[in-house]
């Protein structure tokens, strides 16, 4: 069978083939890539990578998501400027609260602070409301680059590898005075310098019950996968879960 | 079938006994402060645990009903059961033993097991070893003891209730006439002695009422009848215990005490001190070969309260990093309490400080400490830490756990990096009420007041039937105070609302689009930090009429507050 897949594989096979013979090996210089969760794997196609800056704005729960599978797999993580963060939603995504330093209020010596976090962790998340100048951002880039930590950042990073923006989240379960809080989906946009064109996708969050990473929710955030699009795409258009 | 087994040579452990009769009373009656010849029982549960002489001539026996007691002896003092005191006081009637033979074991609070042959051999005779205990426990401890000698552990337990020397040998037959029920006596835990006191009930109901009758039955068939306990018990009955005492030793602690000449107000009178102490219990932890891995800082204040930390401290491997590490760790926790920014007591100024090793192990022979073993990653994270921690204060980095509760703030617990305490509300209890899942992932450190309107602008209520007055359909958030735009539209006399421009600045009411609730919460009612609450789940139309924004709201006193935010 000649699919549009099966084609992007040997597209793909072909590619790394010629790389390895001319020793321009992308991954060798990237760098290992930290877990993440399978739900997540069509928003970051290329992982987690170590060295990356990823901006998430909208949403502290995908910010959460994307960290969880990496820490639960032995990753030390800490949380800097992040004062409001709901550990508890922290913990349920799988976080491991034990191998997690939360610096709340850095203050002025926040450079310092971040400095010293990405030399020792592997995974940093940063807050919104810290006193960054666009040169400690560079610096500090640069030195998660040079350590092979991962910073995830609340909020617009200058920048960033991978800026993330949830344009648009919608819960269900609730009803007029019934009801409770039970699925949710959001529509990310994905852009930054190594993405390339805009591409907006609908992913399942909070799945009911089951956690993030069950079947459904990754065959549903494949389906929003395939619709690559410009910013004036509808909701009906992106697939399933806009309803 | 039994004969053979007990012709065998089965050399049990000649053991000493030293009992001390009703010991949860005595301990409760020495920590009460009560003369001995009071009349006092220890309460558990329904019944009277232990009872003291005076009480049990006035007729109140153990397991008596606490009513039933009273009217027995009128002036009957009943103090409440504690396990912790009773092995608290024991340690007095341990230490007085201890100054006759070279160790002990502490079997249960109230019983002491001693290997009698070189005590013996060392006291001239048995006779004598039994009267030096009693009189060094009676001096030094203050309590009444007596003592028995047999081989194997019940002969010895029950040679103690009878004050009795039983000759090596005479066990068996010591026992042989004595109830079934004497099984319980060499039960130390109480697991195993609700197992045994089973087993004695059933041997009761089958007619085997004295210990002879049931060490007769074959072994084999005791076992298959009554598993291990039966077997155990068969065991004991002969005499044929093997397990010999597991001897503890006494040593000191490790640590180190700095008195103060004049009670320290000010944190820069302690930076010195806290170098000081921290270097002296280095040395004192070399001086004994070994590492810690865990600090107790103790302080006393003029007030006389005792204030007490533990700090982990993970190197031991890092040789000479300690005293330093220790140092700051000192000055951290000293800082916190004079500050009183550290949870606890009213801050007074200290008069003593103490340092003491815990988790002592001999230097060389360290463990991985923390989560497994310490590999590169870990020691290079908490290295990190510890230096964030040097530019930020001990608070400036902490350390979370979930902790018990039902609203999604009381649910975490966070302490300073590197301290150790327990979390203040048990996860495993069942508390029933708390917020459904799924938990928010942004929770406001302090709630923020919010108005929710019904669609005729009033606020809404929740009565005490939990009826809402009407269904939610405006809410009106705080808008950031620096937001001009926002501060322009609150001066506006369209917004409401007249006067100064104090007061928080609110930004335009957005709609509501579905709500679910309301879920009460009433919380330590009988307490000065009685809350009661009801939340609500609200979702709303954000400003640009795409973007949905949903919040967990409370009405707390009549006005409404944003807890936290499912973003």
């Amino acid at each position: 069978m000649d699919t549009q897949g099966t084609r992007l594989a040997a597209a793909r096979a072909a590619l790394s083939a010629v790389e390895s013979r001319m020793g321009a090996d992308r991954k060798a210089a990237e760098g290992p890539a930290l877990a993440l969760d399978e739900a997540l794997a069509p928003v970051l196609p290329h992982g987690l990578r170590r060295g990356k800056v990823i901006a998430v704005e909208g949403s502290t729960s995908l910010l959460l998501a994307l960290v969880a599978r990496a820490s639960k797999e032995g990753a030390w993580t800490a949380m800097v400027g992040m004062p409001h963060v709901g550990l508890l939603a922290a913990a349920r995504r799988g976080i491991d609260l034990d191998r997690l330093a939360l610096i709340p209020y850095p203050g002025a010596q926040a450079p310092a602070a971040l400095g010293a976090c990405i030399d020792g962790m592997d995974v940093v998340m940063v807050g919104q409301g810290i006193a960054l100048s666009d040169a400690d951002r560079r610096r500090l880039a640069g030195r998660a680059r040079e350590r092979g930590c991962v910073m995830v950042v609340g909020g617009s990073w200058t920048g960033a590898h991978v800026q993330l923006t949830v344009e648009k989240s919608r819960w269900s379960g609730l009803g007029a005075g019934e009801g409770r809080l039970r699925e949710r989906d959001v529509t990310v946009a994905i852009s930054g310098r190594s993405v390339g064109a805009t591409r907006r996708m609908i992913i399942t969050l909070d799945a009911g019950d089951p956690p993030v990473g069950s079947g459904g929710s990754a065959r549903r955030a494949a389906v929003g996968d395939s619709v690559v699009g410009s910013s004036a795409v509808g909701d009906r258009a992106l697939g399933t879960g806009a309803a | 079938m039994s004969a053979p087994l007990r012709d065998a040579a089965v050399v049990t452990v000649r053991r000493v006994v030293l009992w001390v009769p009703d010991w949860p009373v005595v301990a409760a009656m020495t920590q009460a402060g009560l003369s001995a010849d009071a009349p006092a029982a220890v309460l558990h549960g329904r019944g009277m645990l232990a009872v003291s002489a005076a009480a049990r001539a006035a007729g109140v026996r153990r397991g008596m009903r606490k009513r039933l007691a009273q009217r027995a002896c009128p002036e009957l003092e009943i103090l409440p059961h504690d396990e912790g005191r009773d092995a608290r006081e024991f340690e007095a009637v341990a230490a007085a033993a201890e100054q006759v033979v070279a160790g002990v074991e502490i079997s249960r609070p109230g019983l002491l097991m001693i290997p009698s042959e070189g005590a013996a051999r060392f006291h001239g005779s048995e006779e004598a070893l039994a009267e030096a205990l009693v009189t060094q426990v009676a001096e030094d401890a203050g309590c009444e003891s007596a003592v028995g000698i047999a081989d194997g552990l019940l002969a010895a337990v029950m040679a103690a209730r009878a004050n009795a020397l039983i000759e090596r040998g005479q066990s068996h037959d010591f026992l042989a006439p004595l109830p079934v029920g004497a099984l319980v006596h060499a039960a130390m835990e109480r697991t195993q002695r609700i197992e045994v006191e089973d087993l004695v009930s059933v041997l009761t109901r089958l007619g085997l009422t004295a210990l002879g009758d049931f060490t007769a039955l074959p072994a084999a068939d005791v076992v298959a009848r009554f598993g291990h306990v039966g077997a155990w018990a068969q065991r004991m009955a002969r005499g044929e215990d093997v397990a010999p005492p597991v001897l503890r030793r006494a040593e000191g602690d490790i640590g180190v005490e700095y008195v103060f000449e004049d009670p320290a107000e000010r944190v820069e009178q302690l930076a010195l001190v806290a170098a000081y102490v921290a270097e002296q219990l280095d040395t004192a932890l070399l001086a004994a070969a070994s590492r810690c891995s865990r600090v107790r800082i103790g302080a006393r204040t003029v007030t006389g309260e005792e204030l007490v930390r533990v700090w982990r401290t993970d190197v031991g491997s890092r040789s000479g990093a300690f005293s330093k590490h220790m140092a700051d760790r000192v000055r951290w926790q000293l800082e916190g309490w004079l500050s009183g920014t550290a949870a606890g007591p009213q801050p007074a100024p200290l008069t003593a400080l103490t340092l003491t090793a815990e988790d002592v192990v001999p230097l060389g022979s360290e463990q991985s400490f923390l989560w497994g073993g310490t590999s590169g990653a870990d020691a290079r994270a908490h290295r990190a830490l510890e230096r964030v921690q040097g530019l930020l204060g001990a608070e400036g980095v902490l350390a979370v756990a979930e902790q018990g509760g039902r609203t999604p703030r009381d649910r975490v617990h966070s302490l300073a990096w590197g301290q150790e305490g327990e979390p203040a509300r048990r996860v495993s209890h069942p508390w029933p009420g708390r917020i459904p899942d799924p938990a928010p992932a942004t929770v406001l450190p302090v709630p923020l007041e919010i108005h929710v309107l019904d669609a005729g602008g009033s606020p809404v209520r929740v009565d005490r039937r939990l009826a809402v007055s009407a269904p939610p359909t405006w809410v009106r958030l705080q808008a950031d105070p620096r937001d001009r735009v926002a501060r322009a539209a609150h001066r506006h006399p369209s917004s409401g609302h007249v006067g100064g421009d104090d007061g928080p600045v609110w930004a335009p009411p957005l709609p509501v689009e579905a709500w679910a609730g309301p879920w009460p919460i009433v919380e330590r009612w009988w307490s000065g930090e009685a809350s009661r609450r009801a939340f609500l789940q609200v979702a709303l139309r954000g400003e640009d009429g795409q973007s949905e924004v949903t919040l967990l709201v409370a009405l707390q006193e009549g006005r409404w507050m944003l807890e936290a935010v499912y973003d």
